[in-house]
């Protein structure tokens, strides 16, 4: 005997099948709204400066710990959707959250109104560590497989994700006899009163054997932590999918 | 809606309406906020000045002064000899700054500066932003924060649209910093946002979506992944390729159209003190007492002048105060919030003269101790107080000299 759902029970299977539909429609852009704000937050406290800033992307430290935090929500999201709907789109929707917000944010915030130059605080691009998560999850159908390739992938490819966006203000330039790079120049021209040049973290640390491979180097280090870290957020949304009140809101 | 609704809802809007037009702007950099002991003991500044104080959108302002870090700098408080870097208080990128200097050595990078030495510097700006601004010179401190320099105010008129900022890379391209690379960054970051919407969109097609799949993931359990169907893993699998070609697409075409990079630059500069001749003044400070009602600061001192012309003070300057002797120096304010008092110094005790060495006591009487928020000098974790005494001689040469030493609060009389 088949048991009828609540909508069943109230409506015809067109009736249903549009509540369904309504539903869908006001959840997901609603969903969309809330990953990104929670995303921007997070982004902001645990990224901040790295991403906001074009003089603070560096080949050590912003491929390094971006990935790490960019798939936090990827892993929670991620898990959740595909346990309770099967749908792959957590890693996707919540970076294209992040994305949207980001774009108004330094535009509002960093170019409106404190008057920062658009390229100097653009966001970088993520949408495809979503899309390798996602699609890996697919195909896999474990987050034990998504965890080493699409992890390793998105530590590994955050760098040359992003070197269309940055390579053009890496170009050198000389400054009252100093080398220095597009984005230094900017760094150093448009003031930042409450941001001196020291407060900048530029490869920092003892990353550096196999001889000048500073960016590859790091590139791989940040693809296997990544693969821990979204293991362990992935790990964090089972956890959240379990909880009861969750179950009884759904 | 009832009329305690209504009457509710007409109140929040006056409120709101209210709240918003009675914001007052503010320009303060927050001086008067940081401690006294912070302002009187790490760095002190003076001779600062603009080259105009009116200029257009595109035109050139240079900022110079000197500044001598205390050698008095709290132990409490990350020294100026470690990591600091001379920067310009002003409300966002009203100004671009061109060039930066200290003792003439371009001060791009960080540097570190020894205490009791004298620094010149001098920062090229160019006006970005109509508006008018209170201008200060900072010095930021590695894990001490800004030190602030007095403030002046600038105006700027002109057409903001009108602005102008190049430069030249090592290739010979000019690059207008105001928009190189945001095109063509904005047209990469599209590209992944279609890609993402592409496979959002291929799942909206799907609709409905969440409700359904729920029903049906629950029923499953364990089975659930027989919901993926061989379309999604074919799409699956296009959207992954396409990921990756796009990546390595991306990054080829980059390294193509910009073959030479350079990482970030950072690091650090020496920047030396200024050669300065021997001072002919020799200063003591034996005791100095804060009287809180009469907002008096009085200082006995012990000077010895090795020099040879009758010396006199002039000014003294603490916290980015200064206290003029009028008999000895004419002082006109820069602006109305120019923080000079220029006839509240007593000197009693007369000049010293050539060979000389005598006890004299200084006061510095001004209401300025409180309205600048110096009195909680008194609340200070160690109650010593530092400044800088100029002396004048007959010719009117000036010499600068740091005083530092306990100080002892006078709660009334």
């Amino acid at each position: 005997m088949s048991v009828l759902t609540p909508a069943e029970a109230a409506f015809s299977p067109q009736e249903a099948a549009r509540v369904d539909a309504q539903v869908d429609w006001v959840v997901i852009p609603l969903f969309v709204v809330l990953l990104g704000s929670v995303f921007a937050f997070q982004f902001a406290l645990l990224v901040g400066d790295w991403d906001y800033w074009i003089d603070w992307r560096d080949r050590r430290y912003w491929p390094l710990v971006t990935p790490l935090v960019l798939v936090i929500l990827p892993g929670v999201f991620g898990y959740a959707f595909w346990k309770l709907l099967r749908i792959p789109l957590g890693a996707t929707l919540s970076i294209i959250g992040l994305t949207l917000t980001g774009w108004v944010s330094r535009y509002l915030n960093f170019h409106e109104f404190a008057g920062f130059p658009m390229n100097m605080v653009l966001p970088s691009t993520f949408i495809g560590v979503g899309l390798l998560i996602d699609c890996t999850l697919l195909l896999t159908r474990s987050w034990f497989f998504t965890g080493i390739f699409a992890g390793f992938l998105s530590g590994l490819l955050l760098y040359p994700m992003n070197w269309p966006l940055l390579a053009p203000f890496m170009v050198p330039v000389e400054m009252h006899g100093t080398l220095m790079t597009v984005a230094d120049v900017m760094g150093f021209e448009y003031i930042r009163t409450a941001m001196p040049e020291y407060v900048r973290i530029i490869e920092q640390s003892t990353l550096r054997t196999f001889g000048d491979a500073v960016t590859p180097l790091t590139a791989v280090f940040a693809g296997f932590l990544t693969i821990l870290s979204l293991w362990f957020w992935a790990w964090v949304g089972s956890l959240g999918v379990k909880a009861v009140w969750l179950r009884k809101v759904v | 809606m009832n009329l305690f609704a209504k009457l509710f809802a007409v109140i929040q809007g006056l409120i709101v309406v209210l709240v918003t037009f009675s914001a007052t702007p503010t320009y303060a950099h927050g001086e008067k906020a940081q401690q006294p002991a912070l302002r009187m003991r790490t760095v002190h500044w003076f001779d600062v000045d603009l080259s105009t104080r009116k200029l257009d959108v595109n035109q050139i302002l240079v900022v110079k002064g000197t500044f001598v870090p205390s050698l008095s700098w709290p132990e409490h408080v990350a020294s100026i000899e470690d990591t600091a870097y001379l920067n310009v208080g002003v409300p966002g990128p009203s100004f671009v700054r061109l060039d930066s200097r200290v003792n003439g050595v371009p001060t791009i990078r960080s540097s570190s500066y020894k205490r009791g030495e004298q620094y010149n510097f001098e920062i090229t700006l160019k006006a970005r932003t109509p508006g008018r601004y209170h201008l200060h010179p900072i010095i930021n401190v590695l894990d001490a924060g800004p030190m602030i320099g007095p403030g002046i105010w600038v105006e700027v008129g002109g057409d903001p649209a009108a602005f102008e900022n190049s430069i030249k890379t090592l290739f010979g391209q000019t690059l207008d910093l105001e928009t190189h690379g945001f095109a063509n960054a904005a047209s990469w970051s599209a590209v992944w946002v279609v890609l993402g919407l592409v496979w959002f969109g291929y799942w909206l097609t799907k609709v409905p979506l969440i409700l359904p799949r729920f029903r049906r993931a629950s029923a499953l359990g364990e089975n659930a992944d027989d919901m993926i169907t061989t379309r999604d893993r074919q799409a699956a699998l296009v959207i992954l390729v396409v990921t990756l070609m796009l990546i390595a697409g991306g990054f080829f075409y980059a390294t193509e159209r910009w073959p030479v990079t350079t990482p970030l630059q950072t690091g650090k500069i020496k920047t030396p003190p200024l050669k300065m001749a021997p001072s002919p003044v020799l200063v003591t400070m034996d005791d100095a007492r804060y009287r809180i009602p009469g907002r008096s600061f009085r200082i006995e001192l012990t000077v010895s002048n090795s020099g040879k012309s009758p010396l006199s003070v002039g000014e003294f300057a603490s916290g980015g105060l200064r206290f003029i002797n009028s008999a000895v120096l004419k002082v006109t304010p820069k602006d109305q919030d120019d923080l000079v008092a220029t006839d509240a110094l007593r000197v009693e005790g007369g000049s010293i003269n050539p060979g000389e060495t005598k006890k004299i006591v200084v006061y510095a009487d001004d209401a300025m101790w409180e309205t600048q928020r110096m009195t909680t000098m008194i609340a200070s974790p160690d109650a010593v107080v530092a400044g800088m005494l100029f002396f004048f001689d007959a010719q009117g040469r000036r010499y600068p000299v740091e005083i530092s030493g306990p100080m002892i609060p006078l709660f009334g009389g």
